[in-house]
């Protein structure tokens, strides 16, 4: 029978091909992909696009009712709710009843089991001062006193430290005296971009999360699609034709980072990731991190026996790289080694780039200590599947 | 003389400290088909390995089609079909999308999988996945991929495992033919009965030597030993003697048996390759 000569590329095409008919034919793997994606979209858009960047502080004081016609009062950075009285203040702070403003400027306080008042808009409380009604004349001469500082249980502890501070400072405030120090002139200089007015919403921290988790989905169906190859002994049946090894460790690399990466794109291209001045280095970390995602499957796939081995060892790989990304949604909370893990600059490299607004040169730093990882992980993997191959 | 189409000399090959196959030499011309026979682990497939270029011989010498192996070779591999012990067949194809495949990497321009689906008897489950097949419909399709390029040289590691009678027959005819056609055959298993239907010659292998290597029909003459069972009735009670054909005075003892009473029946008897096996490894093919 005439046969012609294939070459290396049209071999791995071949192979290709044969990996995304397998892959688009395991249901599992289809639905798992297709449910990550539609879940991770609506996440991302039932998460609030908008940080309310004011601190909302509920009041009692019988001689401010007395002062101002409106019941909210707007300062800087702060917003004070003036209660009628201790009780509803206290009720409201534990979630008890709720606290509602009107267009107008009032306050409705209503139980939970009323209906919603027309034209007005929930308050969100976790902190309010119940100032006695003797506050005044105690302070003024000098007699001791006690004001009421109501915290909810999630509040945290340095809102209630803060909390603290503004009742002395009231207290001085009132009675007219200076401060017992010579207050200190603070000059704030802000490091990096000043986000005052432009927070950074949920949404915004989720995205790069979600693309990240995305990246891992695909970890779990390129190690089970190789762990075939291995179990099945398929591999062994493509050697024994014109297919080397080097063609089949090739076309999986290939496919492990195309299956990543085009989930992905899609699922940034849907929620609005990409921009003109990032689409560059944010396709290039995306590319790095599939590469890196890829290598793991490999590992994982030469390693596992069955599914439920796969999904062990995906997942004892997987939840270390995920620490980065908790940073994301809680800035500033992660330990100095956390950049040691080799997600890390994937991590740091998508939230630079599609929250803080950062360029290629911001981004530089990120992508190459990835890079060299992730073609570090390449390396073990391949090691990992020729000694897996050599075994069989 | 020609280049003989499998030639051997002297392999060996360790797994770490355990040697696995040690020193062995043998040939296939082409169109003979020679039956590799012994136990499980007494280093048949290692030997198969070695042979498609899956393992790298630690001594020794290997041609395939006059052209020395040592690792993967794609235009020797062009021309050689194998088919292996365990069914590794893409499950989820159907019968007919795993021919084509294979057919593509050999770049084969127009395969004739349905010529060779309706040889092996699964042209009408062609298009089902490979999932649902059974597994003598699963060995029929690896037999099927193997001969699929019309190579020269087929590897056949236990070709008819698992399979019924009627298809076990039906893939003998099938490798009998492409014998006839001119491909060298290297058939391991462990059924005697196969090799000796099968083979031109049988080797027979253990511990990763080879014991013996001839025609089926040699070893039982030079190993077997030829007896004859005569039953007879004298008065209500049957006596049976056995008697062998080889001694001098055989044909007065069968005489004089067969005298003292009334024949029911006579049967030769001759060793079967697994009694010559046994005697001269010790072991037995299973």
């Amino acid at each position: 029978m005439k046969q012609k000569r294939v070459s290396a590329a049209g071999l791995v095409l071949l192979l290709l091909k044969k990996d995304a008919i397998a892959y688009s034919r395991d249901r599992l793997y289809s639905i798992l992909s297709l449910a990550g994606l539609i879940m991770f979209i609506a996440v991302f858009f039932l998460m609030p696009d908008s940080v309310d960047e004011s601190v909302a502080i509920g009041i009692h004081h019988h001689d401010m009712q007395e002062l101002f016609s409106d019941d909210v009062l707007e300062e800087e950075g702060a917003q004070l709710l003036l209660f009628p009285d201790e009780q509803s203040l206290r009720r409201v702070i534990n979630n008890e009843a709720e606290a509602w403003r009107t267009s107008d400027g009032r306050l409705i306080i209503r139980e939970p089991s009323e209906s919603r008042p027309s034209d007005a808009q929930r308050e969100s409380l976790n902190v309010g001062i119940a100032f006695p009604e003797s506050f005044l004349a105690d302070t003024v001469s000098g007699r001791k006193t006690t004001v009421k500082l109501y915290v909810n249980h999630d509040t945290p502890p340095e809102i209630q430290t803060a909390m603290k501070s503004v009742i002395r400072e009231a207290a001085f405030q009132i009675t007219g005296l200076p401060l017992p120090i010579t207050e200190p002139a603070a000059e704030e200089v802000i490091l990096g971009v000043d986000r005052m007015g432009a927070q950074i919403s949920m949404r915004e921290r989720m995205r790069p999360m979600l693309v990240f988790f995305m990246l891992m989905m695909e970890t779990f169906a390129l190690s089970s699609l190789i762990a075939y190859e291995i179990t099945h002994k398929t591999l062994t049946a493509l050697t024994s034709t014109p297919v080397k090894l080097r063609h089949v460790l090739t076309a999986k690399t290939i496919f492990g980072t195309l299956l990543a990466m085009t989930q992905a794109v899609v699922l940034m291209a849907v929620i609005g990731a990409f921009s003109l001045g990032t689409i560059l280095p944010l396709l290039l970390i995306l590319l790095v991190g599939s590469l890196m995602f890829a290598s793991i499957g490999m590992v994982v796939g030469s390693l596992g026996k069955d599914f439920l081995e796969n999904l062990f060892l995906c997942m004892a790989c997987l939840i270390p790289l995920m620490i980065p990304s908790f940073g994301a949604l809680i800035p500033g909370s992660t330990a100095p080694w956390v950049r040691f893990v080799p997600s890390y600059g994937i991590m740091k490299a998508l939230m630079d780039l599609t929250a803080y607004g950062y360029v290629w040169t911001d981004a530089v730093s990120s992508i190459i200590p990835s890079a060299i990882w992730a073609a570090g992980l390449l390396v073990l993997a391949l090691g990992f599947l020729k000694k897996k191959a050599a075994a069989l | 003389m020609s280049e003989p189409s499998i030639f051997v000399d002297s392999i060996t090959y360790s797994y770490g400290k355990q040697q696995a196959v040690r020193g062995i030499s043998f040939d296939v011309a082409p169109g003979e088909i020679l039956g590799f026979l012994g136990p499980n682990g007494a280093g048949k497939s290692t030997t198969i390995k070695m042979l498609i270029g899956q393992l790298i011989p630690d001594a020794g010498t290997i041609r395939i089609l006059g052209t020395p192996i040592k690792g993967h070779n794609s235009e020797i591999h062009r021309r050689m079909g194998v088919c292996f012990e365990e069914k590794n067949l893409y499950l989820q194809m159907s019968g007919k999308e795993n021919l084509e495949f294979f057919a593509r990497l050999y770049g084969l321009k127009h395969p004739e999988t349905d010529k060779i689906l309706q040889q092996v008897d699964l042209w009408n489950r062609a298009k089902d996945r490979v999932s649902s097949y059974s597994k003598g419909m699963r060995q029929r399709l690896m037999i099927a991929r193997a001969l699929l390029h019309d190579p020269e040289v087929l590897f056949l590691d236990e070709p008819t495992d698992g399979l019924d009678p009627v298809s076990s027959k039906a893939i003998r005819d099938i490798i009998t033919q492409r014998a006839q056609e001119g491909t060298a055959v290297l058939l391991t298993t462990h059924d005697m009965y196969e090799a000796d239907k099968l083979s031109d010659r049988v080797a027979f292998i253990n511990e990763g030597k080879i014991y013996a290597l001839d025609t089926p029909e040699n070893l039982k003459q030079s190993h077997g030993k030829r007896t004859a069972s005569v039953r007879i009735q004298r008065g209500e009670e049957i006596l049976e003697t056995i008697i062998p054909l080889d001694d001098e005075a055989a044909a007065l003892k069968l005489r004089d048996s067969m005298s003292e009473g009334r024949v029911l029946t006579i049967h030769t008897e001759e060793a079967t390759l697994e009694d010559i096996f046994i005697s001269m490894t010790g072991r037995t093919l299973q």
